[in-house]
């Protein structure tokens, strides 16, 4: 699995679809509606996925974890959401943990790790 | 040479860009285009600052809120151009003619105004802010100056012949690199 992070707007999803060959059919967007389709090559947007984790009790890396075998060869990408102050709101702070703990399992068992800065790649891992 | 340098709030990138600024002219003539438009006590405390800072640097300044590609108009071609900085000259493009209103060509007459000065500046340095790192939801229109302001770096990003992020006075170079 290739583990692509970077801010918002930094030209995450463009760098992957160059790199991996991705057609738009391949990529899953997750939205807060806690779908999530492990069966897609690349996931797209996996902090909206973890904001409705966060919102709903549901424990992300848990799900993460029981799916593996399907996204251990796949493309996953998602926000860096961790330079700003302490939210105020309950939600948003559990937001940014879950989704913390999130990339750091997901970076611990990524095959490459790449930040994306001002649509540069910085290869992490 | 074309310069690009982002980075987190308050961490020094204005007075690592005057030394770059500096070192990229040798002798030639250096510009400061103050791209700011004060609008309180706070705005001019900091304008003051900076002035401060880059005196006896050898800096001409030139205040241009809006249009950045005229500071060329001003001062011919011939020199290095440090721009300071691209998230306030956004700013006042969005909000340069329709009261109150964001105008949404701004992005595009800020890539305009920039890619003129890329083609034919001698040198130049751009200052912009990383502000996409943060666990929070914004209304809509600061999303989309968000979204505008990545756009913007990501083109001098793209055409830059380095681009460096600067954490805590120290720089990563994500492309190109020089002696510092």
């Amino acid at each position: 699995m290739d583990l692509i992070i970077g801010g918002a707007y930094q030209g995450k999803l463009e760098y992957a679809k160059n790199k991996y060959a991705l057609s738009d059919g391949g990529i899953f967007t997750c939205a807060e509606d806690g779908n999530i389709d492990f069966s897609f090559p690349c996931l797209y947007k996996i902090q909206e996925y973890t904001l409705y984790c966060a919102k709903n009790g549901i424990d992300a890396v848990g799900v993460f974890k029981s799916h593996k075998n399907e996204w251990e060869n796949g493309v996953l990408i998602c926000d860096d959401i961790f330079c700003g102050v302490v939210p105020l709101g309950k939600e948003l702070r559990a937001w940014r943990e879950t989704t913390g703990r999130l990339c750091a399992y997901l970076s611990h068992e990524a095959a490459s790790v790449t930040r994306i800065f001002c649509g540069l790649e910085q290869k992490l891992k | 040479m074309n310069v690009l340098i982002s980075g987190g709030c308050k961490n020094g990138k204005s007075a690592f860009a005057q030394d770059i600024a500096v070192k990229l002219s040798g002798g030639g003539r250096r510009f400061y285009v103050a791209t700011m438009i004060p609008y309180d006590g706070e705005d001019r405390k900091r304008i003051e600052n900076h002035i401060s800072d880059r005196s006896g640097m050898g800096f001409t300044t030139l205040e241009i809120g809006r249009d950045v590609g005229s500071c060329l108009d001003i001062a011919g071609e011939n020199g290095t151009f440090l721009v300071d900085s691209i998230t306030a000259l956004l700013l006042n493009e969005l909000f340069s003619s329709h009261g109150g209103e964001a105008d949404p060509e701004a992005a595009e007459r800020c890539i305009r105004g920039l890619d003129r000065i890329i083609r034919q500046a001698e040198n130049a340095v751009f200052v912009t802010d990383y502000i996409y790192s943060d666990a929070f939801r914004y209304d809509e229109f600061t999303e989309s100056y968000r979204s505008s302001l990545a756009r913007l770096d990501r083109f001098l990003a793209k055409e830059c012949g380095a681009v460096i992020e600067l954490c805590a006075g120290s720089a990563i170079f994500h492309k190109g690199g020089f002696e510092l």
